[in-house]
């Protein structure tokens, strides 16, 4: 299993929590005095996944060179911290030539074939994809994963049951996780979902199901590492739910007057308890965390100076690598 | 009477690195309602319920909405904040040791009832295991462990002889105080990472309330070397090491027997406080990880008498059958030779 490394945990989280920052603050500009989505340096919608950095970084950790993801609307911290380039990422968010799909997708369209990362604004739409490139990884032999990620309101949609099936028939090598953030858009999982908690669904497909509470970045670590490790091994599939956070709106512009958490949520940001745990316990210094800050905002700042130089597509061009 | 019932329980990684079972919501609900059904056998009247965002609370209140439920107490929620934290179950705790309940009946695992132990002072428990591996609460249906629970909380004469008070090992770490119902293990992990301990190989130090060969559990650790009843005064403390002489092969977690390597066993007093002997390492509470600790503040361990008084469902329902207490007849059966 991979050996934990908390500097390595905290900066890559740093590093997505900076880069969301600052798409939040791109995003915004141009867009008032009156809101229009389609207006500004980021048209479209926006979905940034502030708060939920442990899920990712702590399953992306195990994850090498061949491995894949699907991701799902929500997916900027799965592509920075499964190695998507950054660069390109931004480019493609900001719908210049110079991005991942030449800027025809925008932030929920990020496909990036060299690492085997995808995304959909289509929910539970990973899962089944997910199966196809896990069976795939087998057939050839490799010992690759493949790990679906999905909101927990995904997980009433047929997709998700019908791929937890199939993946438990033929025993893929697929990691199936739920991030559960409490709110599908605007509605609590109690209000939408039969059960408390999608682990307990994995028992009627007759795979293992667990749940990491506490939005903790070692809890993830572990826990994924070993679904991970298990699905390397041909053991077959498992489904992953991480109790996580989502710091900000569902979209951009949301103003979450349906949340009844929203006083105590600044307080649960896994990022600073992690940070100061990290720096009483004498792993990082105060000034070490402060380079980490300083390295990623300069990372992003490159990145988003690389996607605003990039050329607008042109009108003529509108009908190129497009398959429909 | 109180219920609390953990919605989280049985969901750790040992389903992947061990065997662990799946306990959903709706087979905790399940339990629930034959534990409902026994208290209102017993004569139970009124209950008590802890709040939960997970489904619990709901699912309760929304099946005792139906006719099918005429015949159970009245229900009623405890007035808390909800942080989806273990803190959740100490304030229910303590609000029905408040409200003055009779027992309080536990679903869950060692940890549930550790927190719950932890505040319910002379309130008697009733365990129902709805976790992974429990040492502490012992099989039993939910039906039984209700009558029981309804008998103890009603009758003096019952309570007297179906409970008793258990041990518990106290843990003082920097500021903290805390407590563990079964077993505090001294591991040289530099984590804590997912909480649940299953990697014994990393396990240096244990000390144990009690050690049956008949549970799962770091306790069968013990019980494969010195075995200690529940009742006995004394706990015992045992040094782990994969070199030693004497190895044994307990059951640590489902289907996980693993060789564990024992280089020493003392008998554990009462009121002796013990540093562990590990300079650095995470201690681990009832099966959970949960400190990092380092050579400024090692942890001291400390057998206690007075844990929390527990209900012996077994010998509660044998004085009750002798009492004929759930028994309503105008003339005795006789009975054949």
């Amino acid at each position: 299993m991979t050996e934990l490394n908390r500097a390595d945990l905290y900066r890559e989280m740093v590093r997505i929590r900076q880069y969301e920052a600052r798409i939040m603050q791109e995003y915004h500009a141009d867009k008032t005095p009156a809101w229009d989505i389609g207006a500004g340096l980021i048209p479209g919608e926006m979905h940034l996944s502030a708060g939920q950095e442990p899920a990712a970084v702590g399953v992306c950790a195990h994850l090498e060179k061949g491995d894949g993801i699907t991701a799902p609307h929500r997916p900027h911290h799965f592509a920075l911290a499964h190695g998507v380039d950054m660069n390109a990422m931004t480019a493609e968010i900001y719908g210049r030539t110079n991005g991942l799909c030449k800027g025809k997708g925008g932030h929920m369209h990020l496909f990036d074939p060299e690492n085997h990362f995808s995304c959909s604004g289509i929910i539970a739409q990973g899962y089944p994809v997910a199966c196809g490139q896990a069976l795939a990884m087998k057939r050839r032999g490799t010992n690759n994963v493949t790990v679906a990620v999905a909101g927990e309101g995904a997980a009433n949609q047929g997709a998700f049951h019908e791929s937890l099936n199939l993946a438990a028939i033929w025993n893929l090598p697929v990691v199936f996780v739920i991030e559960d953030n409490d709110w599908a858009i605007s509605v609590s999982r109690a209000d939408s979902t039969a059960t408390n908690s999608n682990a307990d669904r994995a028992a009627g497909y007759g795979i293992p199901g667990v749940r990491v509470e506490n939005n903790d970045v070692e809890a993830v670590f572990e826990a994924a590492g070993a679904a991970i490790e298990r699905a390397r091994a041909g053991e077959g599939p498992s489904l992953l739910e991480i109790h996580t956070l989502r710091l900000w709106g569902h979209f951009e512009g949301d103003a979450q007057a349906y949340r009844a958490d929203l006083e105590t949520v600044d307080e649960r940001d896994p990022i600073p308890k992690y940070g100061a745990s990290l720096v009483e316990a004498g792993d990082l210094t105060d000034g070490q965390i402060a380079e980490i800050a300083a390295a990623a905002d300069a990372e992003v700042d490159a990145a988003i100076q690389y996607a605003v130089d990039g050329p607008i597509p042109a009108p003529e061009d509108a009908l190129l690598h497009v398959f429909a | 009477m109180g219920v609390i019932a953990n919605p989280a329980s049985a969901r750790d990684i040992r389903r992947l690195v061990a065997h662990g079972g799946a306990v959903t919501t709706h087979e905790k609900l399940n339990r629930l309602q034959r534990l409902l059904s026994g208290l209102a056998a017993a004569g139970i009247e009124r209950v008590i319920s802890m709040v939960d965002w997970a489904g619990i609370s709901a699912g309760l209140l929304r099946l005792s909405e139906r006719a099918s439920a005429a015949a159970w107490p009245s229900l009623e929620f405890v007035d808390q904040e909800i942080t989806q934290t273990a803190a959740d179950t100490t304030a229910a705790a303590v609000a029905m040791v408040k409200a003055g309940v009779g027992a309080i009946v536990v679903l869950g695992g060692d940890g549930t009832n550790r927190l719950v132990a932890g505040v319910s002072g002379a309130v008697p428990l009733v365990s129902i295991s709805t976790g992974t591996n429990n040492a502490f609460p012992k099989p039993v249906e939910p039906t039984v462990a209700g009558l029981a629970a309804g008998l103890v909380a009603r009758d003096s004469g019952v309570r007297s002889a179906g409970t008793y008070r258990c041990k518990k090992l106290e843990l003082v770490q920097r500021n903290r105080r805390e407590i563990a119902l079964v077993d505090i293990a001294v591991t040289n992990d530099d984590r804590v990472g997912s909480g649940a301990v299953w990697n014994t190989t990393s396990i240096s130090e244990l000390f144990l309330t009690f050690a049956e060969a008949d549970r799962i559990g770091l306790s069968a650790i013990g019980a494969h070397v010195q075995p200690v009843g529940r009742r006995e005064p004394q706990g015992l403390a045992l040094g782990l090491s994969a070199s030693a002489d004497l190895i044994v092969h307990p059951p640590v977690a489902p289907g996980l027997c693993s060789p564990i390597g024992v280089r020493s066993v003392t008998k554990l007093a009462a009121d002796v406080p013990l540093v562990v002997e590990a300079q650095r390492g995470v201690v681990a509470i009832d099966g959970e990880r949960m400190h990092r600790f380092g050579p400024d503040d090692q942890p001291t361990v400390t057998l206690r008498a007075n844990g929390p008084v527990v209900v012996d469902v077994a010998a509660t329902l044998d004085h009750a059958a002798a009492s004929g207490l759930l028994a309503s007849t105008t003339s005795k059966p006789h009975l054949g030779d």
